[in-house]
């Protein structure tokens, strides 16, 4: 028998049992738009992500943080010495090492902001770093740096979003600084500190490790008189170019015995977050993919009712001269229809619903972002994003599941003995 | 001349649950072509599976069916179906139609099976329901016809493949006598005036009188074989 004329037939029993037809593809068209929706917003927060890693990340810039991420051993802090052993590796371009004091207040008459982090900083050294993001947008880098000048991140100088900035180049402020006591108990002594702003930095908006946003900068020298040690917090490195990261950060490594140091590596660390976002994208679409099989076992379900239904007419399609193939494609084409419909019906709708959801977490979802950058909360946007090869992979998988579980009732089918299926009742 | 079917020393036992059923014990015949039989028998008799065995429908435990010079013990299941479409018309007691099927589409059925192009078969699907007198009918699903009018119907889908032989398994046994009688009529115009053989399994002497011979079945045995109104 043609199969033209096969399908042409599977498609009039469907149309018979319009409820039971509509019903059963239902069950492929969610599991369809399930796995689309997931697969495509999976897909859209990978390169949302990377993206903005990429964005806010300087690549060529490696941070090295005392202590490990992972084991508990913790190297103290950073010496004068351990800069410079990093400064003399192959390929390492600016080396600048940074005292990072907490979250600190700042005074100006009755007014007062805070600082999420306060840094001390070499500042020509560390605009050489970071190239790209430590630019004024009120003032300048003074030519001569004094040991009160200081450089005040934007959010710091504009919280709320207010028009007036809360301090102009020039000015002076207080800093409150908390400074730790070597008494039994351990005791915090409280000083302030007068300071001249220099200038004001631009909006950076969120970057990968730091926001400078939140950040102010003392100079270097500064804050090693008022701790009175020369030990630093974090180093940063910059190399010629992202390709010599992962050396020049095995190079560091091997400077501190196991563990004691962590160098993170922007180029690594993206690729790593984008290959767990894109192990996440896989484990959602194969949640998706359950619903998919619980259509299957539906369809397996109302084929084999189908089946023992439409015993007789088998019977006497047999009896008339059908072959069993011609059974067995007879069913197998009304899953494949099934699973055709459902799937060309699921890629849109799925379509929508990524749409869909997408809107409601942009609605209504925040998201924070950065780490010891500053408390950047950021309305989430997860654009949803389609690739064809996803709509393939739907789409076949759909069909290949109907005809497989619509597999046994088919044969079975195509299994009966004419004379038994003649006389059912 | 050779006879068109032959029937060699028939058995067939069937299980109903522990107990073995004897139905056929060891049936030999033949039939000629051109031929009107009608196997007449009681209920229980062996008649049914008879017909199925002739039909290649089911395979017999002992005993050789052949159709044609077609030996069916040689043939697997789909050459067998292969042969029922092309060689066999079936016409059953309860019709037996596709229920979602017109008329028309129930008749051209076996055609669409023998992959005949649409047009062909639609255009000799019609020509055969005229054949049997249901030209108005033909875009009528069964249940809107009588049961009358779905016998036709069926006779003309077991005459649409041109077979070598119509098998008919009580014809008349769910019609009322006049129905009955046309339905026998029409059959032995067919057999008169094309030369279609026929072989009628009943139960009904009056149908089984019309016949060329009359083949008494009883107990899964021939009893005797009459003779019959040969050619009126």
């Amino acid at each position: 028998m043609r199969l033209k004329r096969i399908f042409s037939m599977a498609w009039e029993n469907m149309k018979q049992r319009r409820l039971r037809a509509f019903l059963t593809t239902l069950g492929v068209v969610i599991g369809i738009t399930a796995i689309i929706a997931l697969a495509s917003l999976g897909e859209g927060f990978r390169v949302s992500i990377t993206e903005r890693m990429e964005q806010g990340f300087e690549l060529d810039v490696l941070t090295i943080i005392p202590g490990s991420l992972f084991a508990g051993y913790r190297y103290e802090r950073f010496k004068d010495t351990d800069v410079e052993n990093i400064s003399r590796i192959a390929n390492v371009s600016v080396v600048t090492p940074v005292m990072q004091i907490g979250s600190v207040p700042l005074y100006k008459g009755e007014k007062k902001v805070s600082a999420f982090v306060a840094a001390a900083a070499n500042f020509t050294e560390f605009q050489q770093v970071f190239s790209d993001r430590f630019e004024f947008k009120e003032g300048a880098m003074p030519d001569l740096v004094e040991n009160d000048t200081l450089i005040i991140g934007y959010k710091v100088n504009y919280p709320n979003e207010t028009e007036t900035a809360f301090v102009l180049p020039g000015e002076k402020v207080n800093m409150t600084i908390s400074i730790p006591k070597q008494t039994i108990p351990p005791s915090v002594e409280s000083k302030n500190y007068s300071f001249t702003v220099a200038g004001t930095l631009q909006e950076g908006g969120t970057a990968g490790l730091t926001n400078f946003d939140y950040w102010v900068f003392l100079p270097l020298e500064t804050a090693r008189e008022i701790y009175e040690t020369r030990l630093v917090d974090l180093i940063f490195v910059k190399v010629p170019d992202p390709e010599f990261s992962e050396k020049v950060a095995e190079e560091i490594e091997a400077l501190f015995p196991l563990y004691q140091i962590t160098v993170l590596v922007p180029l690594s660390f993206i690729q790593q977050v984008n290959s767990i976002l894109g192990m996440v994208q896989i484990f959602l679409t194969a949640i998706a993919s359950i619903s998919l099989l619980v259509a299957g076992i539906g369809i397996m379900n109302i084929m084999t009712v189908s089946v023992m239904e439409r015993t007789r007419e088998i019977g006497i399609l047999k009896a008339i001269g059908a072959k069993s193939r011609t059974i067995l494609t007879m069913f197998l084409a009304e899953s494949l229809l099934i699973g055709l419909v459902g799937s060309l019906v699921g890629v849109p709708t799925g379509y929508g619903l990524a749409h869909f959801l997408n809107y409601i977490i942009a609605r209504f979802g925040t998201f924070q972002l950065g780490w010891i950058s500053g408390p950047e909360v950021e309305r989430a946007a997860i654009a949803p994003i389609f690739s064809w090869s996803w709509i393939i992979i739907a789409v076949t998988f759909g069909i290949v599941i109907c005809v497989l579980f619509g597999l046994y009732p088919a044969r079975k089918a195509a299994k009966l003995d004419p004379v038994e299926a003649l006389r059912y009742e | 001349m050779t006879a068109l079917l032959e029937a060699k020393g028939l058995k067939k036992t069937y299980r109903m649950g522990k107990i073995l059923v004897p139905a056929l014990q060891g049936i030999t015949f033949d039939v000629a072509e051109g031929e009107f039989v009608a196997v007449f028998g009681p209920s229980g008799s062996g008649k049914s599976t008879l017909l199925h065995l002739l039909g290649g429908l089911d395979r017999p435990d002992e005993g050789e069916v052949s159709v044609d010079g077609i030996s069916f013990s040689t043939l697997n299941d789909n050459t067998l179906a292969e042969v029922r479409l092309r060689k066999i018309g079936f016409v059953f007691q309860f019709f037996n139609l596709l229920p979602r099927l017109t008329a028309l589409r129930n008749v051209e059925l076996p055609l669409t099976l023998a992959d005949l192009p649409e047009k062909e078969s639609i255009k000799k699907a019609e020509d055969t329901l005229k054949l049997v007198g249901l030209e108005d009918r033909m875009n009528h699903r069964p249940s809107e016809m009588s049961g009358g009018e779905q016998q036709r119907v069926a006779i003309a889908r077991a005459l649409i493949n041109d077979p070598k032989m119509v098998l008919a398994d009580e014809p008349t046994g769910n019609l009322d006598t006049s129905t009955g009688g046309e339905i026998v009529q029409l059959m032995k115009h067919l057999n008169r005036e094309k030369g279609q053989t026929f072989v009628v399994v009943t139960h009904d002497p009056a149908i089984a009188e019309t016949a060329d011979r009359i083949i008494y079945l009883k107990d899964g045995m021939i009893q005797k074989v009459n003779e019959g109104r040969r050619r009126l």
